[in-house]
Parts: C-alpha cells; sequence; structure tokens
C-alpha cells in the first residue's frame, strides 16, 4: 500500500523558505522567479535491491544498520537536507515498516523539518527502474530531482552540479537527462569500491559522459570508436573518479524508465542512454568534485571505510559529535586522536582507547582493555582485557573477558563469551551468542537464521546473486542444531559460510558481504571486451548475441588475413574453429562469410562514399583471392541458394551499387563459387518483396541472366 | 489558530538556523562570519521576544537560554552565538530592573562585601509582569543590532591611529575586520603589508587579492617564513574567532607562532576584534579539540595516499590556536583601544556573571 505518510506543512511557509535558502535574485521576471522556485526533489531509495549484506538484513534493513551509530539513511537524509531539497520521497521495499517507522520518530518528519519527508512504500518493488516507473506513473517529480540510494554518505554540496544541469537544459531543451556526481579519488583509495570502480570517457569542454563502463578487474579495456568521432577535440578518460551515486535526474528519466521496460538499475539506464544516443538524442553529463566526500555503503568493506572516514573527520561537519540527528541527551564529546565519548560511558582501570574510536552512551567497558579503531554502540557491556581492533559492535552487545576481536561486525544484542576470539572478517549477526573458548576463522558469519530458511524465501523476496551459495550450504547444516564445535558450549546461532573450507563457493559469500575483489571469470571477460573491438564502427549493442559476435570475428580475420597475407586453408581452418566456438550452423556461417565480405570494401574506406566502380574495384580482387574459402563451404545446392540470398539481402540494402552488383555476381560465376544453373534457379524463384523483384529488373542482371541463358544453351549444343 | 501558525513559524526559523549553524558556521556554511552570524542570532533573539508566549521577564529569560543552549550546542567553536545570547539576557535584566524603577547599577556592583552580606541576587525572580517590558526589549535589542551592523565600520575608523606611512604591517590568514581597517588606512597612507598564507586552507591567498586589488603593496608569505620576515616588521594586525575572560585568544591556527615571533622581535600585535567575539569563556588545559580544532575534508594532498597506507595515517587539522594574553599588545574593538589586561572588565560589562554559564 502506498502511503504518503506525513506532514506537509502550509505551502506558505515551505515556498517563504524557498526564497530565504535558495538566496536567488528571483525579481527579475515572472518567468524567471517561476524557475527560481522551483522547490528541489529527491527520490531516495531505501533499498539495495541486493543481498550482500544478507544475514544482517534479514532482520534490520540495510537503511537502517548503524554507521557511526547513527542510521545509513539518516546521513542520505542530512546530505539531501543540507543541499537543500524541500521534499524527499523515500521509496521502501524490504522491511518497509520498520524504515517507516524509524522516520516517523526522527526529525525529518516533524513540522519544522525543512525537508518534507513522503515515505511511499510497496513491495513489488524490484528493482531502481521498477521504483522510477512508479515514480512516472504517480507523477510525483515535477522538477529536477536528485537521486540516491538510502546507503549513500556524502557532504557534498551539489548545488553547483545543479546549476550546471539546469543551464546545460536551458541552454538545449531536454537534452540532458542526467548529471552524474563524481568525486576524484586516486585508484586503490579505500574509499573506491572495487566492485563498483569504473572508467568513463568523457568530452572535456562540455563535461559529456562518453562511455561508462565497469573495470570489474579487466586488464584490458575497450572503447568503441564513434565515441571520439563526434564532438569537440578534447577527451578525457578517466579512472580516477569515486562514483558517489548521487545524481541529478530530469522528470524526464522517470518516463525514460517507463518507456525502456527493460532498465533495471542506473547501469542499465546510462548504457542505454549512451547506445542509443543518436536515436533517443539524450545525453549524460558529469559533474566532478575535489573536495567533499561521498560513498555508498554497498558492502561491509566499504562499511569498514566509510566508518573509519566518518570518525577520521573526513565527512565534516557530519561528525559523530555533531548530533545532526537530534537525539535526546546530550552529544557525545571528542577529545583527542578522534576518541569520542557518549553520556555516561564508563571505562575500567588500565583500559585504552587508543585511536579513532566511537563509544555510545551508557556502555561500560572493563579494565585492561584496548580498543583501536572501532565503533561501540550504545549500552554494551564489555568485559575485562578485551582487545578490539577495526571492530563494529552495535547496541546491546555483551562481551565477556579475554575477547579479542579484528576487523568484524558485531549486530544487536550478540552475547560473546570469554575467551571467544573473532579472527578478521567475522560477522555475527542479531541475537547470536558465541562462545565460550572458541575462536571463529576468517570470515565466518553466524546468524540465528538457519541457512535453508533462506531458500524458502528466496524466490518471493530478492532477486538474488546469491543463490547459488544458498543451495550450497544445505547439505552442511542439514542437522537442525546448533553446532558446539562451530559457535561454542553454550553458542547459539548458525554458521553460514566459512571461507577456510575448500568450496569455491563459500568463499564467495564472504565476499559478497565483505566485497573484495571477484576475480573475474574468463568468459565473461572475453564477451566484456570483444564486443568493443576497436576496428568495429558499428555500435555494439549491449545484448550482443552470438552470430553478432561471431560476424565481427570473421571480418577480424579477414582483416588479418589480408594484412598478414594469410593464406585461404588457414583461414578456412580459423572460421572453422570460430564457428564451433559460437556455436554457429554452417549455413549462418555461409550466410556471414557472404556478408562481410561484400560489405569489406565499407570497412576498409570507414566513412568515405564509394561510388559503385569504386566498389567494385576494390571488392573483385578481394573475391578472386578468397574464393578457395568460398568453395570450402559453397558445396551443395543449398549453399549456394544460401549465399545468393545474403548476396540479395546485402545489395538490397545498398541500392546504389547495383551496377557493381553484375561485376561481382560474374566474377563470382567466372571464380566457380556460384554455378550457373543455381543462380538461374535463384533468379526464377522470384522475390518476396517489391524491392527483390525491383533488383531482378534490374537491365544488368536481366542482361548477365540472358547471358547465362545462352552461354548454356551454347555448352549444351557444343555437346 | 493564528497564535499556532505564529509558534510554528518560529520553531521553524529555529530549527533552519540551527541547521545552518551545524552545517558550519565560520566560512564554509550558509553563514559567512561571524558578524553576520551574529547578527542572524541577535535577529532570532528579537524574533522568540516578540513571537513566544511569556508573561514575565524570568519565562522570556528561560525561553532565551534554552534555545541559546541548543544554538550554542549546534555549533560550539562559534562563540559568537553564546555571547550574544548573554548580551541578549543581560538586556532583559536592565530592562526589568528599570520598569522596577531600580538602577542597574546597584545589581551589577559586586564586591566581596556584598558577595557575602547579600543572600545572593538570584533571590531576584523576575516574576513581576510590566506590560511596557516587551517594547523596551525589543527596543534594546534593536539598539544592539544597530551596533552590530556598526561594529566593522567602527574599528576602522580608528585605522589612522594605528597605521602610519610606510609602515611594514604583517597579518596572517583571512579576516574581514582586518581587510576592511587595513583598506580604510589605505585610503590616506601608503604602507606594505605582507600576509601569512595559513596553509592548509590558505586564506591569506584571498585576503592578499583583495588587499592588492584596494592597491595596496601586498607580499604574500609562506607560514614557515614568519620569523624570517618578522624583523622587518613594524607592526602586527590580526582578526581572531575569540576574545577569551583571561584575554587570550582563539584564532586561527598559526597564530601562536605568529605572536610569538612577534614577541620575540618586540614587535607590536595588535588584535582587531569587535566587542561581539568577547566570551566569558576561559581556556582550559589541554585544550579540548572540539574547541580548538574542527576538521574539514583536508582534501589536498592526503586524499591521493592508497588504502594500504592511509589505514595507518591519521591527518589532523586543528583550526583554531590559543594565544596567551601576554603575547598581545592591543585590541581595538568598536567602542576603542584596550589593552589585554583590561578584558575582564569589559566582560562585566557585557555580561551578567549568573549568564556565564547558559
Amino acid at each position: 500500500e502506498d502511503a504518503p505518510a506525513a506532514v506537509a506543512p502550509s505551502s506558505g511557509p515551505a515556498s517563504e523558505r524557498g526564497k530565504q535558502s535558495r538566496s536567488g535574485g528571483g525579481r527579475k521576471g515572472a518567468d524567471d522567479q517561476e524557475e527560481e522556485e522551483q522547490p528541489l526533489q529527491a527520490v531516495l531509495i531505501a533499498d539495495s535491491f541486493n543481498r550482500r549484506f544478507f544475514p544482517i538484513t534479514k532482520d534490520q534493513p540495510r537503511a537502517l544498520l548503524p554507521l557511526g551509530n547513527v542510521a545509513m539513511i539518516d546521513y542520505t537524509l542530512e546530505f539531501l537536507t543540507s543541499t537543500g531539497v524541500q521534499e524527499t520521497f523515500v521509496f521502501c521495499c524490504w522491511m518497509s515498516h520498520k524504515i517507516k517507522e524509524h522516520l516517523l520518530k526522527s526529525k525529518w518528519c516533524r513540522p519544522t523539518s525543512p525537508n518534507t519527508v513522503h515515505i511511499i512504500t510497496s513491495d513489488l518493488y524490484r528493482s531502481l527502474g521498477d521504483v522510477l516507473r512508479d515514480v512516472d506513473a504517480k507523477n510525483l517529480v515535477r522538477y529536477d530531482f536528485v537521486l540516491v540510494y538510502g546507503d549513500v554518505v556524502s557532504n557534498i554540496d551539489v548545488t553547483q552540479a545543479l546549476q550546471e544541469h539546469k543551464h546545460r537544459r536551458k541552454v538545449e531543451k531536454n537534452i540532458s537527462v542526467m548529471t552524474m556526481v563524481f568525486k576524484e579519488s586516486s585508484p586503490g583509495h579505500k574509499s573506491r569500491c572495487e566492485e563498483d570502480d569504473i572508467i568513463v570517457a568523457m568530452d572535456t569542454k562540455s563535461q559529456r559522459v562518453l562511455h561508462y563502463q565497469k573495470t570489474q578487474g579487466l586488464k584490458k579495456l575497450q572503447f568503441p570508436m564513434n565515441i571520439f568521432h563526434n564532438g569537440s577535440e578534447d577527451f578525457e578518460i578517466r579512472h580516477d573518479l569515486l562514483d558517489c551515486h548521487i545524481s541529478i535526474c530530469s522528470p524526464q528519466v522517470a518516463e525514460l524508465f517507463t518507456d525502456n521496460f527493460d532498465y533495471q538499475t542506473r547501469n542499465d539506464f546510462v548504457r542505454g542512454m549512451l547506445v542509443n544516443e543518436e536515436i533517443l538524442g539524450n545525453q549524460i553529463h558529469m559533474h566532478v568534485t575535489k573536495d567533499g566526500y561521498g560513498a555508498r555503503v554497498s558492502n561491509l568493506l566499504m562499511y569498514d571505510s566509510v566508518s573509519s572516514d566518518l570518525i577520521r573527520r573526513w565527512v565534516y561537519p557530519l561528525t559523530p559529535e555533531a548530533n545532526f540527528t537530534d537525539r535526546e541527551g546530550p552529544p557525545c564529546t571528542h577529545s583527542r586522536h578522534n576518541v569520542y565519548r557518549g553520556p555516561g560511558v564508563s571505562l575500567g582501570h588500565g583500559s585504552q582507547m587508543v585511536e579513532n574510536v566511537l563509544i555510545g552512551c551508557g556502555t561500560s567497558i572493563g579494565a585492561d582493555c584496548h580498543i583501536s579503531n572501532s565503533v561501540i554502540g550504545s549500552n554494551c557491556n564489555i568485559g575485562d582485557n578485551v582487545t578490539l581492533d577495526c571492530a563494529y559492535v552495535w547496541n546491546h552487545v555483551t562481551i565477556s573477558k579475554n575477547v579479542t576481536i579484528s576487523q568484524s561486525v558485531v549486530c544487536d544484542r550478540v552475547e560473546i563469551r570469554e575467551g571467544v576470539r573473532l579472527n578478521k572478517q567475522c560477522v555475527l549477526a542479531y541475537n547470536v551468542l558465541i562462545g565460550p573458548n572458541v575462536s571463529l576463522p576468517d570470515g565466518t558469519v553466524v546468524s540465528m537464521h538457519h541457512p535453508d530458511e533462506e531458500e524458502e524465501e528466496d524466490d518471493d523476496e530478492f532477486l538474488s546473486d546469491g543463490d547459488a551459495d544458498a543451495s550450497q550450504s544445505k547439505e552442511k547444516n542439514k542437522q537442525k542444531g546448533f553446532n558446539p564445535a562451530e559457535v561454542g558450549v553454550e553458542g547459539k546461532g548458525f554458521v553460514w559460510k566459512t571461507s577456510s573450507l575448500d568450496d569455491t563457493e563459500d568463499e564467495e559469500l564472504s565476499q559478497c558481504l565483505w566485497g573484495l575483489v571477484l576475480n573475474p571469470d574468463p568468459e565473461s571477460d572475453s564477451e566484456a571486451s570483444e564486443p568493443d573491438d576497436p576496428d568495429d564502427p558499428v555500435i555494439p549493442s549491449p545484448e550482443m548475441d552470438d552470430v553478432k559476435v561471431f560476424e565481427l570475428e570473421v571480418l577480424g580475420t579477414l582483416q588479418r588475413g589480408l594484412e598478414e597475407n594469410i593464406g585461404c586453408d588457414n583461414l578456412v581452418v580459423e572460421v572453422n574453429s570460430l564457428k564451433y566456438a559460437y556455436n554457429i550452423t554452417l549455413r549462418e556461417v555461409m550466410q556471414m562469410l557472404t556478408r562481410v565480405v561484400l560489405e569489406f570494401p565499407f570497412q576498409q574506406q570507414q566513412g568515405v562514399q564509394l561510388s559503385a566502380a569504386q566498389y567494385a574495384t576494390v571488392l573483385l580482387p578481394l573475391i578472386e583471392r578468397w574464393a578457395p574459402l568460398f568453395k570450402n563451404y559453397v558445396k551443395k545446392a543449398q549453399d549456394h541458394l544460401d549465399c545468393l540470398s545474403a548476396f540479395e539481402e546485402h545489395f538490397l540494402e545498398q541500392e546504389k551499387h547495383w551496377p557493381a552488383m553484375i561485376k561481382v555476381l560474374m566474377s563470382m560465376y567466372q571464380l566457380e563459387i556460384l554455378e550457373e544453373e543455381l543462380i538461374m534457379r535463384w533468379f526464377s524463384q522470384g522475390a518476396t518483396t517489391d524491392k527483390g523483384r525491383q533488383l531482378r529488373k534490374n537491365q544488368g542482371l536481366q542482361k548477365f541472366i540472358k547471358w547465362l541463358e545462352e552461354a548454356e544453351d551454347e555448352s549444351s549444343e557444343d555437346e | 489558530m493564528p497564535g499556532a501558525d505564529k509558534n510554528t513559524d518560529l520553531s521553524e526559523r529555529i530549527e533552519a538556523f540551527l541547521a545552518d549553524l551545524k552545517r558550519g558556521g565560520t566560512g564554509a556554511g550558509p553563514l559567512r562570519g561571524s558578524a553576520e552570524t551574529a547578527r542572524e542570532t541577535t535577529a532570532l533573539l528579537r524574533r522568540i521576544t516578540a513571537q513566544a508566549r511569556w508573561s514575565s521577564a524570568g519565562d522570556l529569560m528561560e525561553i532565551i537560554r534554552k534555545e541559546g543552549r541548543r544554538m550554542t550546542a549546534a555549533q560550539p567553536s562559534e562563540t559568537t552565538v553564546g555571547n550574544m545570547v548573554r548580551r541578549v539576557l543581560k538586556i532583559i535584566r536592565e530592562e526589568y530592573a528599570r520598569s522596577r524603577g531600580s538602577s542597574e547599577e546597584t545589581d551589577q556592583q559586586e564586591s566581596l562585601h556584598k558577595l557575602l552580606t547579600s543572600g545572593g541576587l538570584s533571590e531576584e525572580n523576575f516574576r513581576q509582569h510590566f506590560p511596557t517590558l516587551k517594547a523596551n526589549v525589543i527596543e534594546a535589542i534593536n539598539e544592539l543590532l544597530t551596533e552590530l551592523e556598526g561594529t566593522t565600520y567602527n574599528i576602522a575608523m580608528q585605522a589612522l591611529e594605528h597605521i602610519h606611512s610606510n609602515e611594514v604591517i604583517m597579518t596572517i590568514g583571512r579576516s574581514r575586520t582586518v581587510e576592511d581597517f587595513l583598506k580604510d588606512a589605505a585610503r590616506k597612507r601608503k604602507f606594505h603589508v605582507i600576509v601569512a598564507e595559513c596553509a592548509p586552507f590558505c586564506q591569506g591567498h584571498k585576503m592578499a587579492t583583495s588587499l592588492s586589488q584596494a592597491e595596496i603593496e601586498t607580499t604574500v608569505i609562506p607560514d614557515a617564513a614568519i620569523f624570517a620576515v618578522m624583523s622587518r616588521v613594524n607592526k602586527v594586525i590580526i582578526g581572531t574567532q575569540t576574545v577569551l575572560a583571561n584575554g587570550g585568544l582563539r584564532a586561527v591556527n598559526g597564530t601562536h607562532t605568529l605572536a610569538l615571533a612577534a614577541k620575540h622581535h618586540s614587535t607590536p600585535l595588535i588584535v582587531c576584534a569587535p566587542m561581539f567575539k568577547l566570551s566569558p569563556q576561559v581556556p582550559y588545559f589541554p585544550f579540548s579539540p572540539s574547541h580548538s580544532y574542527e576538521q574539514r575534508s583536508v582534501t589536498h594532498s592526503l586524499w591521493w595516499v592508497r588504502r594500504e597506507i592511509l589505514s595507518k595515517v591519521n591527518v589532523y587539522c586543528p583550526v583554531f590556536d590559543y594565544v596567551p594574553p601576554e603575547l598581545i599588545t592591543l585590541f581595538i574593538s568598536n567602542i576603542g583601544g584596550n589593552a589585554p589586561s583590561y578584558i575582564y572588565r569589559l566582560m562585566s560589562e557585557l555580561y551578567h556573571p549568573e549568564d556565564h554559564e547558559l
């Protein structure tokens, strides 16, 4: 059910505030004023539509997970409000009631909030595309809007980007549909999510995005040549950008999502726009910021780095002691070495808070503890002699003595008994009990939910990429009991995966959670790089089928053959191997080969218009050269006909070259690639289209056929 | 109900102001400079006085104290807000005393004898109702606003008394007060200004550009060169973020170095500070970081360090220095020049001792 919950204050004060905050000199005239007063809207998607945080997000939606003891969605809303957004639509799907509850309690839904928040929930959303289609259907946005996810932490001032965006739209009406915000950041910087690594080709002057690609660990990247042919002379190919996942969109974006119902993510949209630029005429621009901070918490590794950046005050003014959510009670204090203490924190004798530590209110810490680079939530109880390094301990957690935790996440209400050791990248989901005296190996994930439970819900809850992992775990945890060897004698919880097991599937989940670099598998590698063959002037469509790839491959082979003077026998071998690689039928091979050869002169003289005569002069030697290749494939009667139909198809498209057609046919006949009998048959078979009939009426062709008939007669007479 | 409308309008304004403060009052956010913050605060307090529901001075003071606490908590490094709240509280006390017919002088004088004999001033409960009080308080706040409008001008007026021809003046960073001060002097006198750039934010560059546009001979030096250049300097004129109760300063980072260098060379150090920067805070040690610095993103160089290295690096970027009063020669405020030792006296004139803690 959709429920625009909350509190629209009467339009009077809102518009007044608009005037105030927009500082605009909007006294120029009615039109100008109208434009000045457009309230800035935002669409916030409080769902990730993936399962990267999975066993954790089973109990709590990702947008509400605490980051520096504040729910992630609050950072996003604060970011939006501080850039001057006056109306935000929050779209929730998974656990929408929890998000709604949280928002209704927060300061964003108070009547005094300068940013009116509308909450829209539906279980039907499956992707960003669904949300935007709904935005379009409900007609929610009227002006340019900011599109963000509920897990973006940023202090970037997008005002400038917004002005640029509006300016572009004014100059060229409705051409630019989206402005993406990037932050400059060196490759390998820890706020760059490696699986989100991108490479962007842009036009320096207009800031237009020409090519946008996720690198996905590829060593070799290829760009379509055509992006460099149009526009200005200055291009930049940049790999030093961090995608902040903040985009300024025009209302058209929602419409475009409706028109293209197959777009699921922003990535689809951007690629679709870039590929179909000539058809749709829409462009995408970008804005690069040097200062400011913007990152999306897309996995636990990012959670780790964003948290530590937050504590090291990179996101100023969003610092832990700023209390921007207006929580009750005194805010936490900030002292040297970035140690933040909430009210009511007690620290035992000999305990050290080394550096970069945030401790929420009401937490008590025992004696001789050693805490560094960690966040501890509120009302936790930590025993004596505990060592925490890079630990993220949420609220109401109990940790007994002699516990060591490094680089792990411990969720709400977890209990850790004596002598437990959590190695790197462990995750203890809600309510788990561990111990005493166990050591969890690297990457252990423990949850109160049995891994099997997930199976049943899988189909209706999420479109997941982790389905495969789930089924794997089934055998392992068939018994519905806690395994004391894994979680300790008193332990409660199911171990999901252990990356130390010799199981490739297992590693994948841990990597999913922590988002380590996935080794790109060879198939996707080749698929991603080959379509972008630099010699290929055709814009590769995103979903390239095998036949198309095969055609390009054949073209490449022939070109190479020409350049390196490879004999026809070797070419045959190459084409055969390609045929098997792409699983192409012999008939298709024939058609492709014919088409490729006939188009070959165009490929060689890119962009230059060839006259019929020139075409013929280029093509004829080629046909002569590759005649053995043809003969190898064109054997049966049907082969001849196929070859001829491809021939016909080609010339139907190239009407201007009909004069050359006859020469080509002639030479193919003379080279004994095609037999006269079958040419006659093809001719007499008649055409299916008007154009085909026209082709057959072509004088040259008719003459040629006549000549063939006569030749046949003669030869038969000779016998 | 019109009353409710008024109330929501008021609280909306307060929230908006708080949000602006949180987003960085000192230059980065929508509020630029402490003069503007002071004006905004006072205007908001006037609005509260006019629109909030109160029947006696005590009620009003309670309301203002409450809002004042929230405002100061929103941006602890911006002391101007708290100062203005205290000024307004003092105004209310004075107006109340005047309405009762007693002179505020009697309240003001605090001798040891009086402290010992009287049961304490707080017995005064401000509960009496005076119909004219509201108008009087608003009138007095308006006067305060007029005073605030004129502070920079009043300080600049005194420039010719301090800057003489062919002097070499050194300053650090960018202060609007100092900028106006120097420009005013430049109308009549020729002198040379050396600006320390004040890394890493390098506000000094802006200052130098602005001064040279006013045709003042200007040189920018790196902070490290302050000591070397000091021997040639006749006077150091700086601005400050806050003047503390002991006559010390909380000023932009690097000021302490500058003050020490000036002391070494016996160069006079003049601080241009409007009265609204006078704060009843006293420095306490160790200077708490949230008071001494607020880290902005120092994105310039270290952002480019790779992951493995950066996780072991802590970047600290203090914004303010504490400068002890013995290094300062003179304060120039909008009401004239004062020695640091006289600050305590100004303090007691401006604020009521009971308001020091909001």
